[in-house]
């Protein structure tokens, strides 16, 4: 405490300063609660609370020493929480950490100053995590008060600091709007991110998974995440129409399906005989961490930076770890070219615990049809008929999935309807192959897209008919619609479940907020199409438009320092040329000097206003009546105390109304100038 | 001009004006300055070669302000008692009494200030500063009001003791009278004995209006950015590379003071640009040394230097 007291007066922090300060820190914490391991967190809020007894009871803050064995515990904390001090995670546990320390010796102003910046890179590496733009507003409202905290920290809010915040604020962040727009724009960006250059390893992957046994997708169903967004050029298909391509699965073991091996039978020259209606999208792909990339069923073209396969898979070049936008093409009717030999084999071989039941359902279809579509018929008529539901609750499968399925349990998802009845088509001897993807999707008509969320996630299978070619088959489809549970759908998905389970939205309030939910999300792809897309890509193209390709990032670091100086350039000329415009009878003295200048008489800046207008007497004396008004007002107005607002008015109107003219040169004129001069 | 209520005894200084306009004649200019000094509280020091009617002016201005009048000649003899007075034995009360000098008086006239050594300079220079005499260890106040002018001569003459700077920031301001125009000194030529005009002069104001006058101009309003301009000059002369060193805290004190009184002459109770720019030179000729070796400077020219960089507010 005697410490304190040698501070000089306006270095004494006041109480409300650092109430603000811990408060605002508080709720720069609170999102960041969701990715820290539960040790930090605590860690991070005890400290916390500590900090906030200390200002109650200033005897509670640590001294030197403890707060040194603080220090060594957090660290501790970290280490033991992440297993590292670098990377995404471990840094930002450390820096969030060390602030809660910080906060433990505000003494000085100072220590305010320092906090408050050293927040706003708690608020930047929270980035790292989510772009989402509500949280972006939220770090607006934080950075809002950080600045306002700081300019109060320097005494720029005077004595009443609420009232005057906003609009001081407003103005500094406006004065830094142009840079920040250069900066956005120009600033080199990486073309991959720095936390997957091996620094970071815990990097999970999202959304559907390579393979598929019985329960993977009703897993992923429950997930309440956007898989991507789609937007037509053309009207859109109906959503049963709405096939979203994902992997295709060759190989089925005993328990689960999974994709063939790479580059044996995959060629990249994918053929169709027949590709009619076309459609033009777009796709915003959320990153996955994994190759595939999603298409309406059948793709026939594909974007730069991917693969086709043979199959109609669609590859990226590199893992996506940031949203991916692209544009494609598909045909909604086509047939496919008869695959080769050896595929058709690949198509056929059967997991080892084919069941004896399984192979004598088949040999009964087999005896009933005469052609291969019939039997496919067969098969989804036996899906039909028989006593199948459809639920996401399915019962736990043992060891032979399909056969218990087929025969046992007859409930369960979509991979259970594909995977066995891909089976069965493979005993029949029709090559069949699974496809995961993504069936229909929320059309959002604020936003003009749809919505593809992780709960549309769909399994089904392609079965390859004599002159046909690989025709879609979907099992799921032929459950006797009154055998769909959509009671466990809509516990478990709540306002996410997909539209196939038919949840009741007759509701005023579930329209409500169905139609918030759809304007948050219309705004949220603005935000992500405007801001998060711009990448390398786009500044690129920047520099191919200007020429300046060849140079790279070097250009664009260039151009980005000509524009930081053009841009603090004017702010500096602004500042220096009208140092205080905020006067009204500056201002309107301002212009009519602007205005006396146009016809060529300049008020030097040394001169008074009174000297001013004597000169402008002498050399246009049919001026001088008005001229003398104004300038009597504008004395008024500027050093008389307590100006009237009726003279700033009347002056303001004087002024407005008064546009000299040039002289016109008659030869008497100019013989009385040079006289004058 | 912006009307306001003149305070009532600006008539009076106009008239005191437009009379010693009639006796100096063609120095309306420098007789505003002189008066607007004495408004201001400050002391005027006159400047200028002999006979160009640095005297005159003083004593005119004595009595025309009713002010009790002395008047020291500085030699180079004078002795500091001279100025301040000395304490003579007296026998018949067996004590010392104190016969006071020529500086009890409400308007010194110091002549040729330069001409007596520093330690008779610096006696006159403490009362002028302190207002009050102390001799013999009993401190004697001065009458109130209390001004100074002194004239000197210019330095380069010979049998001079230059003022050092300090004291030279003592004088609120440095006037020079310099010669007549052609038309005045031919009228001065044909008219009559200026000092038997000075003489036959009654007093304009009394003390009391004098001591009213000098509140007001405390009184008269300045604008916020009147101070940014005299802190502007003030920063401009520091920074000036002509000059040795700026302009002190008190040299700009002393002109603000300066330009209020100038604006009260004017009859006005609020500052503008035009009354610093009015009292500048007087105000600011004698506190700046040139850098140019001799430590001279171009009246005209600095002003115009320090008036032309400075953009008015």
């Amino acid at each position: 405490m005697a410490k304190q007291n040698l501070l000089p007066i306006d270095e004494q922090p006041e109480r409300y300063q650092t109430l603000a300060l811990v408060m605002t820190v508080c709720a720069a914490y609170l999102p960041l609660a969701r990715y820290l391991n539960w040790r930090v967190s605590a860690f991070v809020a005890l400290m916390l609370m500590l900090r906030f007894a200390a200002v109650r009871w200033p005897a509670a803050a640590p001294g030197r020493w403890l707060l040194l064995g603080l220090t060594l515990v957090g660290v501790a904390n970290c280490l033991l929480a992440n297993h590292t001090l670098i990377g995404k995670l471990g840094g930002t546990s450390l820096l969030a950490t060390m602030l809660a320390l910080k906060l433990l010796e505000l003494r000085a102003r100072r220590d305010h100053r320092i906090s408050a910046i050293a927040l706003c890179f708690v608020v930047v590496v929270q980035f790292l995590f989510d772009q989402g733009i509500g949280l972006t507003l939220y770090f607006g409202g934080i950075a809002f008060m950080i600045v306002a905290l700081l300019v109060d920290l320097n005494g720029g809010l005077g004595s009443t600091p609420i009232r005057r915040a906003v609009p001081v604020v407003l103005r500094i962040s406006l004065q830094a709007l142009p840079l920040t727009i250069v900066l956005f724009a120009l600033f080199p960006r990486l073309t991959s991110p720095l936390w997957s250059l091996g620094v970071d390893q815990d990097r999970g992957t999202m959304g559907m998974s390579e393979s598929m046994e019985p329960g993977s997708i009703s897993e992923l169903v429950i997930n309440g995440d956007l898989a991507f967004r789609a937007r037509f050029d053309q009207h859109p298909p109906g959503s049963d129409r709405l096939y979203w391509r994902g992997l295709v699965l060759w190989e089925v073991d005993n328990r689960k399906w999974s994709p063939g091996r790479v580059g044996q039978y995959q060629t990249v020259n994918p053929e169709l005989t027949q590709a009619t209606e076309r459609i033009d999208y777009e796709i915003v792909l959320e990153p996955s961490q994994q190759r595939w990339m999603f298409s309406l069923d059948l793709p026939i073209e594909h974007p730069p930076n991917t693969v086709l396969s043979s199959d109609f898979q669609l590859l990226s070049d590199r893992p996506i770890t940031t949203a991916k936008r692209y544009r494609l093409s598909s045909a909604l009717e086509f047939r496919t070219a008869m695959p080769a030999e050896a595929e058709q084999r690949y198509a056929l071989r059967l997991p080892a615990n084919t069941s004896a039941r399984m192979i004598t359902l088949v040999k009964q279809w087999q005896l009933e049809t005469d052609s291969d579509w019939a039997l496919v018929q067969q098969g989804l008529d036996f899906f039909n008929r028989e006593e199948f539901h459809y639920t996401l609750l399915p019962p736990k499968l043992g060891a032979n999935p399909w056969d218990e399925f087929l025969f046992e349990t007859r409930s369960g998802f979509c991979e259970h309807y594909a995977g066995s009845f891909a089976v069965l088509m493979r005993i029949a001897g029709l090559p069949s192959r699974v496809v995961l993807g993504y069936l229909g999707g929320e059309p959002n008509r604020i936003g003009g897209y749809h919505l593809i969320w992780q709960s549309d996630a769909h399994a089904w299978v392609e079965v390859m008919i004599a002159e046909r070619g690989w025709v879609r088959v979907d099992p799921t489809s032929a459950v006797a619609p009154f055998r769909v549970d959509n009671r466990g759908a809509s516990r478990l998905l709540g306002a996410y479940a997909p539209a196939r389970f038919h949840i009741d939205s007759t509701g005023v309030l579930s329209m409500a907020i169905r139609q918030l939910r759809l304007l948050a999300d219309s705004i949220d792809a603005v935000w992500q199409r405007s801001v998060l897309d711009y990448s390398a890509a786009e500044q690129t193209r920047l520099l191919y438009r200007l020429g300046l390709a060849d140079y790279g990032e070097f250009a664009l670091a260039g151009i980005m320092v000509a524009a930081v100086t053009i841009v603090m350039g004017l702010i500096l000329f602004g500042l220096i040329r009208q140092p205080d415009a905020i006067d009204p009878a500056s201002r309107c003295f301002s212009l009519l000097c602007r205005r006396l200048a146009a016809v060529g008489l300049e008020r030097n800046a040394h001169e008074g206003p009174l000297d001013f207008a004597a000169r402008v007497a002498v050399a246009r004396p049919e001026f001088s009546l008005r001229v003398n008004a104004i300038v009597a007002l504008y004395i008024r107005g500027r050093y008389m105390p307590n100006p009237t607002a009726a003279d700033i008015q009347s002056l303001s109107r004087l002024v407005k109304a008064f546009v000299p003219t040039r002289q016109r040169r008659s030869f008497s004129d100019t013989k009385r100038r040079k006289y004058l001069t | 001009m912006p009307q306001s209520t003149p305070h009532p005894q600006i008539k009076l200084i106009e008239t005191l004006l437009d009379t010693a306009g009639t006796v100096i004649l063609g120095k309306e200019r420098e007789i505003r300055l002189a008066v607007t000094c004495l408004l201001a509280g400050g002391h005027l020091l006159i400047e200028d070669l002999p006979g160009v009617g640095k005297t005159t002016l003083a004593h005119l201005l004595a009595r025309l302000l009713g002010l009790q009048y002395s008047r020291i000649q500085f030699t180079s003899d004078l002795l500091p008692a001279d100025v301040v007075g000395v304490s003579v034995y007296e026998r018949g009360t067996e004590s010392f009494r104190f016969h006071p000098g020529p500086v009890f008086a409400q308007l010194v006239l110091a002549d040729e200030i330069n001409r007596a050594t520093p330690k008779a300079q610096s006696a006159l220079l403490e009362a002028m500063e302190e207002r009050q005499v102390t001799v013999d260890g009993e401190t004697r106040l001065l009458p109130a009001p209390f001004f100074v002018i002194a004239t000197q001569n210019p330095s380069y003459q010979v049998g001079t003791f230059p003022l050092p700077e300090s004291q030279l920031d003592r004088f609120l301001m440095r006037i020079r009278l310099g010669y007549p125009a052609t038309a005045q000194e031919k009228e001065l030529l044909a008219g009559e004995d200026r000092r038997a005009m000075v003489l036959r002069q009654s007093a304009v104001l009394s003390a009391t209006e004098i001591a009213a006058l000098q509140t007001a101009v405390g009184r008269v309003h300045v604008a916020a950015p009147l101070i940014d301009y005299c802190h502007g000059i003030l920063g401009f002369s520091r920074r000036c590379e002509r000059f040795v060193h700026g302009l002190s805290p008190r040299a700009g004190v002393g002109l603000l003071r300066a330009a209020k009184a100038w604006a009260l002459l004017d009859g006005r109770h609020f500052l503008i640009p035009e009354d610093i720019q009015a009292v500048l030179p007087a105000c600011v000729i004698h506190r700046l040394i040139g850098n140019d070796g001799t430590g001279r400077l171009d009246h005209d020219e600095v002003s115009t230097l320090i008036l032309t960089a400075v953009a008015v507010p």
